[in-house]
């Protein structure tokens, strides 16, 4: 009788397209026509971090007669609503999040409207150079308005504490380096992996195969990590002897991106995070309220074979869901938010009023310049320096399949870091989900 | 969900007394004015829906593989193997075994303790249900600042008594430790339920019985297990099988407390990934109806073996 | 019970306590800390500065946080009345009908009403948030009360018949003979008596919408519906925000229920036996 608790998350998502298509059939689904209007227009935008400040919007609102209402829902949250009022052709929001991993499967099923037919695509081209990550079969799905790539952090004072003087640049240096601040006793455990068994761990291991110079999938979609001397299963073995040998807290196994972000690397407990945000020196590890390690930490050019290598991007981007109102308003406000003026307003060019809260960096080289001449951004040289190299994890696009291969790389590395089962396995097992799916 | 086990109040028709004023040779329409709201909602918000989703388990719905078809049994023999849900098979089983054994024998020894009226036991009931009474997602919060492996409570509790040296990890090392630690959890919120039906069944027991084992100069132990056991049987019945639907479908803890991961990964955490991360619906239907049919089986089951009527 | 020596009862009501107020206290105790008073080693079992500004920015801030955390709680508070007196009057009005009338179809009707709670209701909620889409009333309080209502009828009618089944059918004969009609007698005399058994039905009803997660998650998309319990599992996900400021959330949400718990708790425990024992 207790089970009526109706609504335990997520079993419930079990949810029926067929039953959709088939009601709809019957029933026409109930989504109204979208307008071109806009002018007078309110539209909703649904993402996952807080709005940008009221007087922002309010400006925009002067401007353009277009009201935004504004819904914040958690990542995971928010793509389960993107797929049930996708496939159930229902309006959920007017512009909402397109995360670079969905691309291939949002464009294949034509979830979002074709970018290209609302903004001048070459000129974003030309000033967004993630761009091309949000491109599939033809079409733009969506826009970045930041970008968020994977970077090396680490606590300069540490490193000085246990006797290092120069920077690591190769993996083998920066290995090195990690053992002498654990031997020297400066820290017990100074290397921060996530382990949990959630996305983060997958993109730790994507930024860990390129430093050991290679790429998870080829242009087939064809996995690449299966030999013992390929990068991706380097990577694996490193990641996964790290937390071995007391590199890494045993407690990691359950820690996920943000939690080390915030628990170990912001509290001084570890000395590094190899696969970091971007961004998070100046929205967490510069913020006393929320850091331990303020003026400590800095970026550092992500250690490779030979030396740097490049930096995986993960953007986020913003796109035009099929069942929107109100498409034409989206697009006007999209081309707003992500504006170059915006872009370095919201990261803190002009002072905390004008701050969008957990914004990370502008997407457009042009507002990242802005930013930087201000002088306001923490470690913006190198920031900039790493954006104009960094590189997307599939450069022919994330696949149509990429959510369910996440899934076995994330499950599957964080069983070889319990020991349940070996690298090698792990590597086989994630390497079999890739071939199954990509030649479905 | 309700077992009504040979209820001696059976809904059939003039049950709980007789009828009032009924007129003959006329339909009487007040009964169906009355019953209509109820027929409108649960017609038009639950069986529809349950039809569908029964309906789909048989198709194959993929909306990256379109068109959607008929499939029969397809969907099932997938799902059988595919080794991620053959993991949360196996999980699951212990997730309901561990659950509802401490469940039971907690919620036994909780009732057990309220059985004789004292001062304050009325506060300790309120007590009791609180667990119940909250929100699940609050659940995952509150605990998991018990379990956690840098600043959690009980590695600090157990440092502070020096049966540790260092700090543990509690969950996602090793699968017995992680589901325990998680099942928990779970059973802190069913826990309460499970007491009010054992002690509900225990206040049936008359007391002379217990006055005559006095008499007999019977241990406290072995009365108890002579009489107030059997006797609670009734009550424990009900309380196994709700654990049984509880933990079948557990869900939000192992999602809070262990992400995705296999050590801890359920049957209907296999659900939500199969429909909305892999956009397989009609698998995850069949799968949700896998879910329902275990758990009307393992009901039956415990229905069979631990239910047996007590006549005083 | 004399040979229950009150070492083992003593025993147990230490465990009761210990059980139920231990993680409760824990993320109270976490709550009222900073963030590194909350992360020290070993933990501190009692507050060192006790404060409530977690709080106080969650309630009285003026960030678009403590604005969603406050319209959330307005939401909730609607969500939850809504569905409870809905769910009362059409399970009263039915569970009489069940209790004291005869027509055709009752048995097929009230098996039907019963089988409902054997299925996992959340394997319906995408067919449901397709109908509520036809209607319009995604996103809406009403589509909300009705998910609510049409989860927590059988429960709500099952209780409310076997009150109404157990009241002495003479009192209501008399009114009969008095020249009432059924609407009066059930006005006048049946409610009265199965006072409790509303009440019961009524708390158990408020406390299993106040608990819900995933359904408002789907069928509410913005800030003018969602209920409190999605807006602080949304805190999980977003980027920064503090552990001690989590557990505050934590405890807001579990204040009402909470509350209700503890006063009510005689009519919640009468109700849910009423619900399962018979």
């Amino acid at each position: 009788m207790i089970s009526m608790r109706i609504g335990r998350r997520g079993a419930a998502l079990i949810a029926s397209a067929a039953a959709l298509s088939l009601m709809a059939a019957g029933c026409s689904g109930g989504s109204t026509a979208a307008s071109t209007q806009t002018s007078g227009v309110t539209i909703t935008v649904a993402l996952f971090g807080a709005p940008p400040p009221q007087s922002s919007l309010d400006a925009f609102t002067k401007s353009t007669g277009i009201t935004v209402k504004w819904s914040t829902v958690d990542w995971d949250s928010l793509q389960t609503k993107i797929a049930a009022a996708a496939t159930s052709n229902t309006y959920f929001a007017d512009a909402t999040d397109v995360d670079w991993s969905r691309v291939g499967q949002e464009g294949k099923l034509g979830w979002f409207l074709p970018m290209e037919k609302y903004i001048d695509e070459p000129a974003y081209a030309a000033d967004m150079p993630q761009l091309d990550s949000f491109k599939s079969s033809g079409h733009l799905v969506g826009v970045p308005f930041d970008s968020s790539f994977l970077v090396t952090t680490v606590n300069k004072k540490m490193f000085a504490k246990a006797g290092i003087a120069t920077m690591p640049t190769t993996m083998d240096q920066y290995t090195s380096d990690l053992q002498k601040i654990k031997s020297t006793g400066v820290s017990q455990t100074p290397l921060n992996i996530p382990f949990a068994a959630a996305e983060g761990l997958s993109t730790y291991w994507y930024q860990t195969t390129e430093a050991f110079g290679g790429t998870v999938l080829d242009g087939q979609g064809k996995p690449q990590f299966e030999a013992p001397d390929s990068a991706g299963y380097k990577a694996a073995t490193w990641m996964v002897n790290a937390l071995k040998t007391g590199l890494v807290p045993a407690g990691n196994i359950n820690v996920s991106d943000s939690q080390g972000q915030q628990t170990l690397m912001a509290k001084g407990v570890v000395a590094s995070t190899f696969a970091d945000y971007s961004g998070n020196l100046g929205s967490l590890y510069e913020v006393p309220s929320s850091s331990s390690v303020a003026g400590q930490v800095e970026y550092l050019p992500t250690p490779g074979v030979s030396g740097t290598t490049a930096n995986v991007s993960n953007p986020d981007g913003i796109g035009i869901p099929k069942t929107a109102k109100y498409p034409q308003a989206a697009a006007k406000f999209i081309e707003w938010f992500t504006s170059a003026q915006n872009q370095a307003d919201f990261a803190g060019a002009n002072g905390p009023a004008k701050v969008m809260p957990g914004y990370f960096l502008p997407s457009r080289l042009s507002g990242l310049a802005k930013l930087t001449a201000k002088g306001n951004l923490v470690g913006g040289k190198e920031l900039t320096t790493m954006l104009k190299s960094s590189k997307p994890v599939f450069p022919d696009g994330a696949p149509t399949w990429y959510p369910q291969f996440s899934n076995a790389v994330y499950t599957n590395l964080h069983a070889a870091a319990t020991g349940s089962m070996t690298v090698d396995a792990a590597m086989k097992a994630i390497a079999a989900t890739a071939t199954s799916l990509s030649s479905k | 969900m309700t077992i009504s086990i040979r209820s001696r109040r059976r809904p059939t028709v003039g049950s709980g007394g007789g009828e009032l004023g009924r007129r003959r040779r006329r339909i009487d329409v007040l009964p169906y004015v009355l019953v209509t709201p109820l027929t409108l909602f649960i017609v038009g918000l639950a069986l529809i829906p349950a039809g569908f989703t029964v309906v789909e388990a048989f198709f194959r719905i993929q909306p990256l593989n379109p068109p959607d078809a008929f499939n029969g049994l397809e969907n099932f023999r997938q799902l059988f193997s595919n080794t991620a849900v053959k993991a949360s098979m196996g999980n699951t089983a212990i997730y309901v075994v561990i659950g509802v054994v401490l469940s039971t024998v907690f919620a036994i020894a909780m009732a057990v303790t309220l059985q004789k009226k004292f001062a304050g036991r009325s506060v300790l009931i309120a007590i009791l249900i609180l667990p119940w009474a909250l929100p699940g997602v609050v659940e995952g919060i509150v605990w998991g600042s018990i379990w956690d492996s840098n600043s959690g409570l009980l590695n600090s509790v157990l440092s502070s008594l020096h049966l540790i040296d260092h700090y543990m990890v509690f969950l996602g090392q090793h699968q017995l430790l992680t589901i325990l630690a998680i099942e928990l959890v779970q059973v802190w919120q069913i826990a309460p339920l499970s007491t009010l039906l054992i002690l509900a069944a225990l206040q049936n027991i008359p007391n002379d019985l217990y006055e005559a084992a006095n008499l007999d100069g019977s241990s406290a132990w072995s009365t108890f297990r002579r009489i107030t056991l059997p006797l609670a049987r009734p009550g424990v019945t009900i309380a196994m099988v709700q654990a049984i639907i509880a933990t079948l479908n557990v869900f939000d803890q192992p999602y809070i407390l262990n992400g995705a991961a296999s050590t801890g990964a359920s049957l209907t955490m296999q659900t939500y990934f199969i429909s909305f991360q892999n956009l397989n619906f009609g698998e995850g239907y069949a799968l949700s109806l896998l879910i329902t049919a275990a758990t009307l089986i393992a009901s039956l089951i415990v229905l069979k073996f631990v239910y047996r009527p007590v006549e005083f | 019970m004399k040979q229950r020596t009150p070492i083992a009862r003593r025993l147990g009501i230490a465990f009761i306590l210990l059980w139920s107020l231990v993680p409760l206290y824990w993320a109270f105790n976490i709550s009222l800390q900073t963030d590194a008073q909350a992360s020290s080693k070993p933990s501190n079992y009692v507050p060192p500065t006790a404060s409530l500004h977690n709080y106080a920015s969650l309630l009285f801030g003026n960030g678009d946080l403590a604005q969603s955390v406050r319209q959330s709680a307005v939401n909730i508070t609607i969500e939850c009345s809504a569905a409870t007196v809905v769910t009362i009057i059409v399970a009263t009005l039915s569970a009489y009908a069940f209790a004291r009338m005869k027509f055709r179809g009752r048995n097929v009707l009230f098996y039907a009403v019963l089988a409902t709670m054997a299925f996992p209701a959340y394997a319906t909620l995408i067919p449901l948030y397709q109908i509520l889409t036809t209607f319009g009333l995604v996103n809406t309080y009403t589509g909300i009360v009705l998910v609510y209502v049409s989860g927590f009828l059988p429960l709500a009618t099952w209780i409310l018949y076997n009150y109404m089944s157990s009241l002495p059918i003479a009192l209501e004969e008399a009114g009969n003979v008095d020249g009432a009609n059924r609407m009066q007698v059930l006005w006048h005399i049946v409610l009265p008596l199965a006072r409790p058994g509303v009440i019961s039905t009524a708390i158990i009803t408020f406390l299993f919408a106040w608990g819900q997660f995933l359904f408002p998650l789907v069928l509410s998309s913005d800030l003018s519906t969602q209920p409190l319990t999605v807006v602080i599992a949304s805190l999980q996900g977003r980027h920064l925000v503090p552990y001690t400021l989590l557990n505050a959330a934590g405890v807001l949400a579990l204040a009402v229920p909470a509350a209700i718990a503890l006063i009510l708790n005689r009519y919640i425990v009468s109700g849910l036996l009423t619900g399962s024992v018979k």
